[in-house]
């Protein structure tokens, strides 16, 4: 047997011994009316709360909910000791008389998550034991009950001297409590507006008693302050005990309509599991389920130790956003997914992990789902990465050519020119030299090309037109450059866009025999529509050849499509289309 | 003159060279800004620039061209270039081709051709790549006007565009400065241009039309 259930045992066993003498006590208290009535009173308080607070203890180990409960249970029977004819016994019960009603100030306000969540229900909880405790024992001590309206009460063992200090304190206690009660039954009405859905629903019964108990107990306090009728005080005490007896029911009956409504919640999202559908639908029956609109899921991928969403973007839980908490869900001891939800949802843990569980295997499906389009898109990302690293290479290596091996050639060929120039009369060296200069003619021009290739300056700085333009201009074959975007376009569409055109104007005039091409560039609906079509020959395939095999790939690292339409005898077309924002 | 033009080795080449050619040159540049600074100093007749310059090596040379025709109207402008972009010869020539050219940087070699195209920049007219000229001309369009010139006509016409005065279309071609003006009428007429008295009204009528 376990450690905490052993305690429990223990407790209930302790709580039934307790029960049984408080029963004895209270049927022989000679100082005291309606005992039968009272016996049975603290039997439904002391066994009623101690049981259903056992019970909460065991269902939810964590909260503080069930100790509060059993702790509420013994102060009902502690408070039961007051009917003693024993002086030792009652003052015992005197001076825990009261504690009852700070225990349930204190249980109350945790209620249902077990925690005071402000400072003002802490201060409220502090001044109420404060009341109870420290103040009962100060009033104590100078109370003497034999002279206090109790002639049959024995004798209060920790008196030291009757004292009007006595009424003062009790005055002062009574005060404290009217305030104190009036503060809770306030901020326990805010609890069942401001609560979600769930809490409200397991609030409703313990807000209905508990306002009915805390409203007796007010005007108890009054009347007896007020020192009106006895027999108006003495139906006000049994009412108010009666509707304490009754609060651990309804403590009970809200936890159970909880429970209720996630059975409810659970056997809705099995239903709606079971109907299947595209993406969104678990989100959306979960969101329903948890009564949590703006609930999220997060995919475990464990390649990449992240999560992602259903899109396969990477998404941080770790800390959870604000207000949120992310329950992690896991199947068959492999960790899945995480629900990210409202973090109110923290009071019912059970109820999350029950619906994560119930939706467990189909999270497992659709994280892999999520973990293939992750992949994807890391792998459309790193291409894309390259193809631009690739391009930022290309402007850099442009750049040193030009900078570097163009200009050292080109006033290495001024020297020349200047040597040619002083040795005019040595006909064998100048013949050379001339031939030397062509020959670095030729080679500054090449170069110019291979760089111009490589990467068009024009391109960098003038944009698209004036670069397209360049081509047309340098083609062999007559080009129409019919339309271009006005703005500038991100440098790897531009690059990508440039080369298409380029490949296919060079494709066009060396084997097309085209006579005409035309060129048209758009900017339509958030992508780039290119089209180059030419009146030649056809028959081209881009398997054939890297060049357009090459240019597709440059798209598609851009998310667009490229397509080659070129039938033998109908001319080519190329078309690509790229996403631009 | 003034040499503005980033790479060292070239500018003291270029220099040397001008100074074979007995130009002088007081001072040199390796940016956009101190060309600008020294071509106010020296207010000189011709500022031959480099078209990529620090810091951003694109286009400062182009931008330091215009900003010399508009402050100093006496300084002409001699733009060098690695690459020949039509798209940068129209942009300098096509406001106002006066005292403005537009060469390929390997020009520069050619010693004679390279000062005719400085002592024209100087004097106010311009002088334009024949490389550019002839895309230019070698562009086909839908309903070509060009189609209709002689083969003289057309080699008259690359020279105006390149900004030469008649009297160096006539020496060029071995003709008569009379046969050279005969010719430009036609031109004008052919390709329905205003006539143009001025060498560089003359070409950039001439590359309005090409460029179009």
């Amino acid at each position: 047997m376990s450690g905490p259930r052993r305690r429990l045992i223990a407790l209930a066993a302790l709580a039934l011994a307790f029960g049984a003498c408080a029963l004895a006590v209270v049927l022989g208290g000679a100082h005291n009316t309606d005992r039968g009535a009272y016996a049975a009173l603290a039997l439904a308080i002391g066994w009623g709360f101690t049981g259903t607070g056992l019970y909460v203890w065991t269902r939810r180990s964590a909260s503080n909910l069930g100790p509060l409960m059993c702790a509420v249970g013994f102060a009902g029977l502690w408070k039961a000791l007051t009917f003693s004819n024993d002086g030792a016994v009652f003052t015992i019960g005197s001076l825990g008389a009261v504690l009852i009603y700070a225990l349930l100030v204190h249980l109350l306000l945790s209620f249902p998550s077990g925690r005071l969540e402000s400072r003002l229900e802490r201060g409220l909880v502090a001044i109420a034991y404060f009341n109870t405790t420290v103040l009962q024992l100060a009033g104590l001590v100078f109370t003497d009950p034999a002279k206090s309206g109790c002639a049959k009460c024995p004798g209060n063992a920790l008196l030291i001297e009757r004292s009007e200090a006595a009424h003062v304190i009790a005055a002062a206690q009574i005060d404290i409590a009217v305030a104190v009660l009036g503060a809770v039954v306030a901020v326990l009405y805010r609890h069942w507006r401001t609560g979600t859905p769930g809490q409200a629903r397991a609030f409703t019964p313990v807000l209905a008693v508990g306002s009915v108990t805390f409203a007796l107990l007010m005007t108890s306090l009054v009347v007896e302050q007020a020192e009106a009728s006895s027999e108006l005080a003495r139906a006000l005490t049994l009412a108010l005990f009666a509707s304490i007896a009754c609060l651990p029911f309804a403590f009970l009956g809200g936890l159970l309509r909880a429970r209720f409504s996630q059975a409810e919640a659970i056997s809705s999202l099995v239903g709606r599991l079971g109907d299947g559908g595209g993406r969104g639908v678990l989100r959306d029956a979960l969101a329903q389920a948890l009564g949590d609109e703006d609930l999220q899921l997060a995919y475990w991928v464990p390649d990449q130790g992240v999560y992602v969403d259903a899109a396969g973007r990477p998404m941080r839980i770790d800390p959870p956003p604000p207000g949120k908490l992310a329950t992690p869900i896991e199947h068959e001891g492999e960790r899945i997914a995480a629900i990210v939800h409202a973090a109110e949802l923290a009071e019912q843990p059970e109820l999350v992990q029950t619906v994560g569980a119930a939706a467990a295997l189909t999270l497992r499906n659709e994280r892999l789902d999520a973990e293939l389009r992750a992949k994807v898109a890391e792998l459309q990302a790193s291409r894309s990465r390259i193809v631009q690293a690739g391009y930022e290479q290309r402007r850099q290596l442009e750049r040193d050519l030009h900078d570097g091996a163009q200009q050292r050639l080109m006033a290495l060929g001024i020297n020349l020119r200047l040597i040619r120039e002083r040795i005019e009369r040595e006909p064998e060296a100048r013949e050379l030299l001339d031939a030397s200069l062509e020959e670095l003619g030729e080679a500054t021009s090449e170069l110019r090309e291979l760089a111009r290739g490589i990467h068009p300056a024009v391109l960098t700085n003038r944009g698209l037109e004036a670069a397209l333009k360049g081509l047309a201009t340098r083609s062999p074959v007559p080009v129409r450059v019919l339309a271009t975007p006005e703005d500038r376009l991100p440098l790897s569409i531009e690059a990508a866009v440039y080369f298409v055109v380029a490949e296919a104007l060079t494709n066009a005039a060396r084997y097309a025999q085209a006579q005409t091409v035309t060129v048209s560039v758009a900017r339509r609906n958030g992508q780039i529509e290119l089209e180059v079509s030419d009146d030649g020959v056809g028959g081209a395939d881009a398997d054939r050849g890297s060049g357009l095999r090459g240019l597709q790939d440059r798209v598609a690292a851009l998310d667009g499509r490229m397509e080659l339409r070129s039938a033998d005898g109908e001319g080519t077309v190329v078309r690509a289309r790229i996403p631009c924002g | 003159m003034i040499v503005a033009e980033d790479s060292v080795l070239l500018r003291e080449g270029i220099v040397r060279l001008l100074g074979e050619a007995g130009f002088e040159v007081v001072g040199q540049a390796g940016d956009g800004e101190e060309l600008m600074r020294k071509a106010r100093a020296h207010k000189p007749d011709v500022a031959i620039v480099d078209i990529r310059m620090p810091p951003t090596h694109t286009d400062e040379g182009l931008r330091a061209a215009r900003a010399i025709r508009e402050e100093l109207p006496d300084t002409g402008v001699l733009v060098l270039s690695q690459y020949v972009e039509e798209e940068y010869a129209l942009e300098l020539l096509s406001d106002d081709a006066a005292g403005v050219g537009y060469l390929l940087k390997d020009r520069v070699s050619d010693l004679d051709r390279f000062a005719d195209a400085i002592r024209r920049v100087a004097e106010g007219g311009s002088a334009l790549d024949p490389e550019v000229v002839s895309q230019m001309l070698g562009r086909r369009r839908a309903e070509d006007p060009l189609g209709e010139l002689t083969e003289r006509e057309r080699e008259v016409l690359a020279l105006m565009a390149e900004g030469r005065s008649n009297q160096a279309i006539a020496e060029g071609l071995t003709i008569s400065g009379r046969a050279v003006e005969k010719h430009v009428t036609s031109i004008f007429v052919k390709l329905e241009l205003a006539p143009a008295a001025e060498d560089h009204r003359r070409v950039l009528a001439v590359l309005a039309f090409l460029g179009s």
